[in-house]
């Protein structure tokens, strides 16, 4: 007979698998790694059946006389999720997204997932996954924030991972721009992590959905973000690195979206900017530069858009002159063309410009108080370019 | 019958005059000494004994009591040896009481009866200027040009143990100091020792911050990868300073005095000094300290000068914390067991340190969000005390090569006494420079379109309260530099750029976006990866 609680967990999927899978998704033994053990030792199989990874796991609890939790311990434990307003998804079964359906079994789709969100989360709308840094630059922030916005506008979804950088860039400019919004975390629910992030995670939990493997107040350990990776780059039809550094997450990220077949963008930056290093890469090994943000819009299928809307491009998009502000003095005019996305040290202006140093120290201050260009701690970088583009769709 | 003299104790700087009383008699033979003093009493003892006995006055079998009153006046230190065998001979007739009547002694005595130069004489002078009966101060030759600074008592210099007596005698006249126009006129020292800025090449942006420092006595930080010259700078700043006046150039050299650091100097010297404490150093050390009654640390020692903290990330965050209240003051109040003392403090702080975390150079990969938390955390207790942080750059291979030097400290100094100048002029007696004018006098000055782009950048979150007055002393100083009477906007700009490099955090971005729900975090402890 099927509890209560199965019935209110499962979206629309079978209660009693639902029952008898959040048994073993609460078992601490129980992990992604070991998952994929058990599907491997599957894969000859024609068909890989739900009912046998189950059966897998539950074997190996036995064999490693690792028991399983009792069930009114596995009770309490649905009760926190749905405490959190949280459903229960299986692969295969409805209320699971579909895009992530596609990588099951052999591309590493998990079994089972967490979801909070209104209503059903992904549906066949179009998905992206923006990902980078957690430490980007101000370019950097400045894309993906605008990369959220531009996606946002044309109904695509924004997949990322929440993490405090590029990821929450990604959230907040679909947030701005009133889009549905994503987030797959390396946590289970009720826990603070980024810790003091519960505002954006209730707004994106609130515009899009949050969704997650593990069970609920299980903590960040740097092998959950891993996982969650392949969540991500299941879930989206397309992902975009906008920064990362060598060795970076996003890296893995892109690498795994293109195990499981899936597009991979990425923006290019400057060769002497390390926080670009990781896009560089994935260019160099094939992925597609990021030339413009529509280019995204192209990709997934909706290069229609931007043809179609009658209003020329705006002269502040990138590539064109970028606009005088009224009242700027002639200095701070002629500086601004020296300004690029890589920061310039004081004194390298001073001589490019051929001006004396009090001469720059009042332009740079005049362009940043104007908010033309950002102080990043090396130096002056252009702030307007990323934020042009997007409003210019 | 007791004999009488009159000597000087200091305490930190204050100096106070004390009587030593000498008493000679029979009983059980023995030299003791009373009145507050350390436990180098018996040293003191057994100096003046042999000392008087290398001038065939023995005293077999005599018991004798020394008395320095008031006696509740924490001494220490060999300075009253002179003024205790003074005492004795007094007492034992071999000196006239009349003769030593308006006269004070100071010295150490070495056991052949020499007399030693003792730390602390200028202060001990100067405060017998003001002292009633006391015409005449003999000290060792050591300290005689010290004590004639102070433009005092008259100065007597004794070798010996034996000159003291036959001049006490009459038997000898007093030999006189090399006049030295009363020290206070005296010329600058001259500055052979300080390097020059003509030696740095480049560096613009630090050159001009430099300047501006110089010119409004603001504090200063300097960023910049290892190497690339922030010493090299810092150890400039005196040479472009104006020379001390002579009021100034005696306060340090009382400090100095104390600190037994004086030497023998013949002029005052006028140069502003500079202290670049080790990071290692004990907070004591630096602030000042020592059992019993505190010595002046390098703090004081760098008073009317520049105060050079190097490395400043390596400072422990307690001794950063604890300039800040002698920043503030100008003076720093130490104390220990014996005493508290208060020395003078007011220095212009420089600090040198990495521009980011990883120490900055060509293979940094910092992120930014990184360095803005290291900034941060390092100006974090000095944050709204320094007023410009300019990047010093590696020098470059053709910088290197270059045969141009740059412009020489003469020329940077002339500048910076012409807006000196121009702020006395302005502000009077009342303040001393830009750095430290009332806020409300600092923006009379100011045009209003100037205030207006400074206000808006506190607005635009870019700049706080509080930076709003401190970057305006500083745009006035730019102003006195180009000698413009009222601060303009480029002035205004000028003084927001030079703060740019202290900027705790990244702020919000401006307009519309400022609403977001939170702008990138500080770094996040748990590693992702």
């Amino acid at each position: 007979m099927t509890a209560d609680w199965a019935v209110e967990l499962s979206a629309g999927a079978d209660p009693s698998l639902v029952e008898r899978i959040l048994r073993l998704a609460t078992a601490p033994w129980v992990h992604p790694e070991r998952l994929r053990g058990v599907v491997e030792a599957l894969l000859d199989r024609p068909s890989v059946a739900i009912d046998d990874v189950i059966a897998g796991l539950e074997a190996e609890g036995d064999a490693r006389r690792r028991p399983l939790p009792e069930p009114a311990e596995v009770r309490d434990v649905a009760l926190i999720l749905l405490r959190h307003g949280a459903r229960m998804a299986i692969v295969g079964q409805p209320g699971y997204p579909p895009r992530l359906n596609d990588a099951w079994p052999e591309l590493g789709a998990p079994l089972w997932l967490f979801l909070r969100g209104p209503g059903a989360i992904l549906p066949s709308a179009p998905t992206v996954a923006v990902v980078g840094s957690r430490h980007p630059t101000v370019d950097g922030v400045q894309t993906a924030e605008a990369l959220g916005r531009l996606l946002a506008r044309h109904g695509v979804t924004v997949v990322s991972g929440m993490a405090r950088g590029i990821d929450q860039a990604a959230h907040r400019g679909a947030l701005q721009a009133g889009g549905a919004t994503v987030a797959v975390l390396g946590t289970g629910f009720g826990v603070d992590y980024p810790a003091g992030d519960e505002a954006v995670r209730e707004a994106v939990a609130a515009a899009g959905g949050l969704v997650t493997e593990l069970p609920p107040g299980c903590g960040a350990k740097p092998r959950h973000f891993l996982w969650r990776n392949r969540v991500i780059s299941g879930l989206a039809d397309v992902t975009v690195v906008v920064q990362g550094r060598v060795r970076s997450g996003a890296l893995h990220t892109a690498r795994l979206a293109a195990a499981q077949g899936r597009e991979v963008m990425a923006v290019p930056g400057s060769v002497n900017d390390p926080a670009s290093r990781a896009p560089l890469d994935l260019i160099r090994d094939g992925a597609t530069p990021l030339t413009r943000l529509s280019d995204v819009l192209e990709v997934i299928g909706l290069s229609g858009v931007r043809g179609g809307s009658a209003a020329p491009a705006s002269p502040a998009g990138q590539g064109g002159p970028i606009p005088v502000a009224a009242g700027l003095s002639a200095e701070a005019g002629s500086l601004l063309t020296l300004i690029g996305a890589v920061p310039a040290a004081l004194g390298a202006l001073a001589r490019a410009a051929d001006r004396p140093v009090t001469a720059i120290l009042a332009a740079v201050a005049e362009l940043e108080t104007a908010g033309m260009v950002r102080a990043t701690p090396r130096g002056p970088v252009l702030a307007r370019a990323a934020d042009a583009e997007s409003d210019s769709q | 019958m007791v004999g009488r003299v009159r000597t000087v104790a200091v305490v930190g700087l204050e100096a106070v005059t004390v009587t030593v009383e000498a008493h000679v008699a029979g009983g059980l033979p023995g030299f003791s000494v009373i009145g507050s003093w350390g436990p180098a009493a018996g040293q003191a003892a057994d100096r003046v004994r042999t000392a008087l006995a290398a001038v065939g006055v023995a005293m077999p079998g005599r018991k004798v009591l020394i008395s320095l009153a008031p006696a509740d006046l924490p001494k220490a230190g060999a300075r009253f040896d002179l003024a205790m065998a003074a005492a004795i001979l007094l007492e034992l007739g071999v000196v006239e009481q009349s003769r030593v009547d308006g006269m004070a002694l100071l010295g150490e005595l070495g056991l052949d009866g020499g007399v030693r130069q003792v730390p602390g004489v200028l202060p001990s002078a100067a405060a017998l200027r003001a002292a009633t009966g006391v015409q005449r101060l003999a000290v060792a030759d050591g300290n005689a040009a010290e004590a004639a600074l102070a433009g005092g008592p008259e100065v007597v210099p004794v070798s010996h143990l034996a000159e003291l007596v036959a001049v006490l005698r009459g038997e000898q006249a007093a030999r006189s100091v090399p006049a030295e126009d009363d020290g206070i006129t005296a010329e600058a020292v001259p500055a052979a020792a300080s390097p020059d800025l003509a030696d740095v090449r480049g560096q613009a942006e630090a050159r001009r911050a430099l300047e501006v420092a110089a010119a409004g006595g603001h504090h200063l930080l300097l960023l910049g990868p290892p190497g690339c010259g922030k010493s090299m700078l810092a150890r400039r700043l005196p040479g472009i300073l104006p020379p001390l006046r002579a009021d100034q150039a005696l306060e340090l050299a009382a400090v100095r005095s104390v600190a037994g650091l004086l030497g023998g100097p013949t002029r005052l010297d006028l140069r502003p000094p500079l202290c670049s404490p080790h990071h290692t150093m004990s907070a004591a050390a630096l602030f000042g300290g020592g059992s019993g009654v505190a010595r002046p640390g390098q703090l004081s020692l760098a008073h009317h000068g520049v105060l050079f903290l190097d490395e400043l990330f390596e400072w422990p965050r307690g001794v950063i914390e604890a300039l800040r209240q002698p920043l503030e003051d100008g003076v720093i109040c130490v104390a220990r067991s014996r005493a508290t003392v208060t020395y003078p403090a007011r220095v212009q702080l420089v600090c040198a340190a990495n521009p980011c975390p990883c120490g900055g150079g060509d293979r940094c990969s910092c992120s930014d969000d990184a360095i803005w938390a290291y900034r941060s955390r390092l100006s974090g207790p000095l944050a709204d005390r320094l007023d410009l942080a300019p990047a010093v750059e590696p020098l470059s291979a053709a910088d290197l090569l270059s045969a141009q030097t740059g412009e020489s400290s003469a020329d940077v100094a002339a500048r910076v006494a012409a807006a000196r100048a121009a702020a006395r002029d302005r502000w009077a007696e009342a303040v001393s420079c830009n750095a430290v004018a009332p806020a409300r006098m600092v923006r009379r000055s100011v045009q209003p379109a100037a205030l207006r782009t400074l206000a808006n950048a506190v607005q635009a979150g870019a700049l706080t309260g509080r930076g709003y007055d401190r970057a305006l002393r500083v745009a006035r100083t730019c102003a006195d530099l180009e000698g413009s009477e009222t601060v303009g906007t480029d002035h205004v700009l000028e003084a927001y750029a030079h703060r740019l490099g202290l900027r705790p955090q990244q702020p919000a971005a401006a307009g519309p976006a400022a609403a977001r729900p939170s702008a990138v975090g500080p770094a996040v402890a748990v590693a992702e990866w």
